[in-house]
């Protein structure tokens, strides 16, 4: 298989501001067809935006965006090889399900035969066969989110770009679309760019997720990288839960921090350099005071089914959230345990690239350790 | 109806005075007698008079086919106004606009007669079916801009990025999705419009000249020289032509429901 | 294509605001100003307000719109909060909407009959021992007659304004304590206002210049502002003195809006 060199869609520098706020800064990336990508951030980091200067309701202040290495900046929206499933779905209520899905291939003259044939494809693929001649009025929300994604299908796109669509659904129906959502882009083989705040739905879905934050990409990665590596203090928390607490990285595989030594596997950091500690509560666990590494008491317990959230705090005052399968009254000391791969350090101000640079240093150096 | 309700009483009591006159012309369209006073029995004598009196048919006609051209104008430019208002990107400009448009809203008939006649006369115009025309849209178009505006703003804006995005240039965008999307506003507008015109008297009474005149302006030097039946049977006609209307514009409005109704019942039958 | 169409909407939309909305005014205001001698002069507003004549009827039209007003106020807030209350509320307001949809003069003319010496009301006082009245032609029967004529513009407003007021309201303030009168007083009302005020307007301006029911029912006597400029346009053709009456309407008007303004807007 012979892969092509050039991006499909690319971001070259972008700026974009509405007046004096600006909305995102120096945005680089560039996504490979054919696979799915999630855009990260909580409301406002800049995420839909991207889209929109994708889909081209909006342009960018400075910079270019490409397309297969065109710039297509100033493209109409109508003349551009991607199509936009909508957070409320835009459902034309004037149109029945037929002729919403249908809209695109209208337009683009196909015959009625052809116009059909294509829109009774995309009612299968997204298991609507049956719902043609319903009105828009009629469905359920599940329903309207795929005939929004049958219709964005129904014209070619090279790239689709979902915003937030499964955000208006309950979980379970969510659960199912997330799978079939997956399995559609399989299926069809385009590229797909998916907006969300759900960093659960991002994990799930993705081959590669992009992290915002205020008009920022934060960091990138495949969602393993993500999570088990997350570059600072932004990251950590949005992605999953997380213990974060101040410490020195006194040397190379040294972290000291609540006042004691921990042997690591992070590298390449100044001597006595200040970091941020992060450790994961699932990679935390509760044992007796003397085999724990750090002494903690329990402050609240509560049951979530396969697993206890446990809330505690250290004799220094720092609280830590542990999910452990292991019961424990409140008001106990017990013992924390964690393994040396556990503690990932963050530094301050690191950015991306500087991240990746150390990684890759770090991850040449790692053999030699073990 | 289990309970007796002095609210119930209240509303019956209003209803009753508004319908009173309107009963009482139509009673008197059957009276014998030639005056709204004292019943003498019943007869069609008014109707066929009615019916005889070809001028009074023409007026109708005219007042028929005037509310019919100028309502269909105004709800075209008044589309067309909302739509230009509604995509000022500025709030400031909006408001303005808004500010104009109603000032013929707010203005008392006398005025808008007066300063029209003034207009009129000005441009060199004569007065007659075209002035009355012109001045009939004129006033109609604010009231079918505030039908249209507030559904402007309801649609869903994504909608139109949705239709871009899916290849749809400027016009089809205003053709297949705009104009469907506020057409329930539109035609509020019309029928608005439709019953400004109708019920028109004080600015046709202005600007029209000696050649053209409407019912309103009709009854007006009628019932000031006394009193006829022949319009109480007209009264009655044009009621239950109102009530028509009524019925047909509810019957539109509440169109959106009925085939997918329908629908359902067919499928029913088809599978049971 | 955009700007095409934009052109459109420009050319007959902007074309009406100019030719039909800008251009009426400046020339009532030109006329006003007008006496006939080529120069603008201020010579017709001092003559009206040198005219008691002119003053009286002014005074005459506010008093009579702002009875009229309060009258349909009174009548149509219950007959609104009644309706907005029911099962079938829609059928309802089409009850009250179909008068509307009865010519005005038609309606004017059914009072002429029920009115008249000889008429229904006068048969019925006389029934009850209450002797017969010169009803037609007084100033009574004139704003009786107005205020029918606008109690459904009254109605439709204060019921929109109803029932857009979340019932959940009623019910939270009734579960919280307070007296079916204490919720109308302190929620159901003060939500209703805009409603109120929109009703106000709706029917105050035009009850400054109903002159066809002055002329009908009000026996032919110029009373209001709105008969005087009638008059002065059609009858007297002093074209002048009509556009300054003309322009003081408007000033009574601009202050009415002003007076019921809905300040949440601003």
């Amino acid at each position: 298989m012979t892969e092509t060199k050039t991006p499909i869609i690319a971001f070259d520098q972008v700026d974009l501001s509405f007046g004096d706020t600006q909305v995102l800064k120096d945005i680089d990336f560039q996504i490979e067809a054919g696979k799915f990508y999630t855009l990260l951030g909580p409301s406002g980091s800049g995420k839909s935006t991207i889209l929109k200067l994708i889909s081209g309701q909006l342009e960018p202040t400075s910079g270019d965006v490409l397309f297969e290495g065109q710039v297509m900046n100033d493209w109409p929206a109508e003349k551009r090889p991607v199509n936009t499933v909508f957070q409320n779905y835009a459902l034309f209520p004037n149109m029945n399900v037929f002729d919403n899905v249908a809209f695109g291939p209208r337009l683009k003259h196909l015959s009625a035969a052809a116009t059909k044939t294509k829109v009774v494809d995309m009612l299968h693929l997204v298991k609507l066969d049956d719902y043609a001649d319903r009105e828009i009025n009629e469905l359920s929300g599940g329903q309207q989110q795929r005939v929004a994604i049958a219709r964005a299908l129904a014209n070619d796109p090279e790239v689709l770009l979902l915003d937030e669509p499964l955000s208006a659904l309950d979980y379970k129906l969510r659960k199912d679309m997330q799978g079939e959502l997956r399995h559609i882009q399989k299926e069809l083989g385009i590229t797909f760019i998916f907006v969300t705040h759900d960093q659960e739905e991002a994990l799930a879905m993705s081959d590669w997720i992009f992290v915002m934050n205020d008009g920022i990409i934060q960091q990138n990665g495949t969602p393993e990288d993500i999570y088990d590596e997350p570059i600072n203090h932004f990251v950590a928390n949005f992605i999953g839960e997380s213990n974060i607490v101040p410490g020195i990285m006194k040397e190379d595989y040294l972290a000291h921090f609540v006042g004691k030594d921990f042997e690591n596997v992070d590298a390449g950091m100044r001597p006595n350099e200040r970091v941020e500690v992060v450790l994961r509560p699932e990679d935390l666990d509760l044992t007796s005071v003397e085999e724990g590494k750090l002494v903690v008491t329990i402050l609240e317990q509560s049951f979530r089914g396969d697993y206890y959230e446990v809330q505690a705090v250290d004799d220094d005052g720092n609280h830590w959230q542990v999910q452990t399968t292991n019961s424990s009254p409140v008001g106990e000391r017990v013992g924390l345990t964690f393994d040396p791969e556990d503690i990932h350090i963050m530094r301050f101000n690191e950015s991306e690239d500087d991240f990746d640079a150390r990684l890759e240093q770090y991850e040449d150096e790692k053999p030699d350790e073990n | 109806m289990s309970k007796f309700k002095w609210s119930h009483l209240y509303l019956w009591v209003v209803f009753a005075l508004l319908y009173l006159p309107i009963g009482f012309l139509i009673v008197y369209s059957f009276n014998s007698g030639n005056v709204m006073q004292g019943w003498q029995g019943f007869s069609w004598s008014h109707y066929q008079e009615l019916f005889g009196d070809a001028h009074l048919l023409e007026i109708v006609l005219d007042t028929l086919v005037l509310a019919l051209l100028s309502s269909t104008l105004a709800t075209a430019i008044g589309t067309m106004g909302a739509l230009w208002i509604d995509r000022q990107p500025r709030e400031l400009t909006k408001n303005v606009l808004l500010s104009l448009n109603n000032i013929l809203l707010v203005s008392p008939d006398v005025i808008i007669g007066a300063s029209f006649l003034i207009l009129f006369t000005a441009l060199g115009f004569s007065l007659g079916f075209v002035s009355v025309l012109l001045a009939h849209i004129a006033f109609s178009i604010p009231i079918v801009v505030l039908m249209v505006l507030p559904r402007l703003r309801e649609m869903n804006q994504s909608l139109i990025a949705a239709a871009r995005d899916l290849g749809a240039n400027s016009w089809q965008v205003l053709s297949q999705i705009v104009l469907p999307v506020i057409f329930p506003g539109i035609l509020a507008g019309f029928f608005m419009a439709f019953t400004y015109s109708l019920d028109d008297f004080a600015v046709t009474f202005f600007v029209t000249g000696n050649g053209f005149t409407t019912l309103s302006v009709e009854i007006y030097s009628r019932a000031r020289q006394g009193v006829s039946l022949e319009i109480n049977a007209l009264s009655t006609m044009m009621f239950l032509v109102s009530l028509l209307l009524v019925l047909c514009y509810y019957l539109i409005a509440l169109r959106p429901k009925k085939p997918a109704a329908a629908r359902r019942r067919r499928q029913r039958e088809v599978n049971p | 294509m955009k700007t095409r169409i934009s052109w459109t909407y420009l050319i007959f939309y902007g074309g009406w605001l100019l030719l039909f909305v800008i251009a009426p005014l400046l020339l009532l205001l030109w006329q006003s100003l007008n006496t006939g001698s080529g120069h603008l002069s201020l010579d017709n507003y001092g003559q009206f307000f040198t005219s008691g004549l002119y003053l009286t009827m002014a005074f005459n039209s506010v008093w009579y719109a702002f009875l009229i007003t309060l009258v349909t106020l009174l009548i149509s807030y219950p007959t609104a909060y009644f309706i907005s209350q029911l099962k079938h509320q829609q059928f309802w307001l089409l009850l009250v909407i179909l008068p509307t949809w009865i010519n005005l003069l038609l309606k004017t003319y059914a009072f002429i009959g029920l009115l008249s010496h000889n008429g229904v009301v006068n048969s019925l006082l006389a029934g009850l021992g209450l002797g017969s009245h010169q009803l037609l032609f007084t100033n009574w029967s004139f704003m009786l007659v107005a205020a029918y004529i606008e109690i459904p513009f009254m109605i439709l407003p204060i019921f929109n304004a109803l029932t857009e007021i979340d019932p959940l309201l009623s019910r939270a303030s009734q579960d919280l304590g307070a007296s079916k009168w204490q919720t109308w007083r302190k929620v159901t009302l003060p939500l209703s206002m805009p409603g109120v005020k929109a009703g106000i307007q709706a029917v105050f301006i035009p009850s400054l210049s109903l002159f066809m029911v002055t002329r009908l029912i009000g026996g032919n006597r110029v009373i209001t502002l709105g008969t005087a400029i009638e008059e002065h346009f059609l009858v007297t053709q002093n074209w002048g003195l009509g556009s300054t009456i003309g322009m003081i309407l408007i000033f009574a008007m601009v202050i009415a809006m002003i007076l019921t303004r809905d300040r949440r807007k601003s």
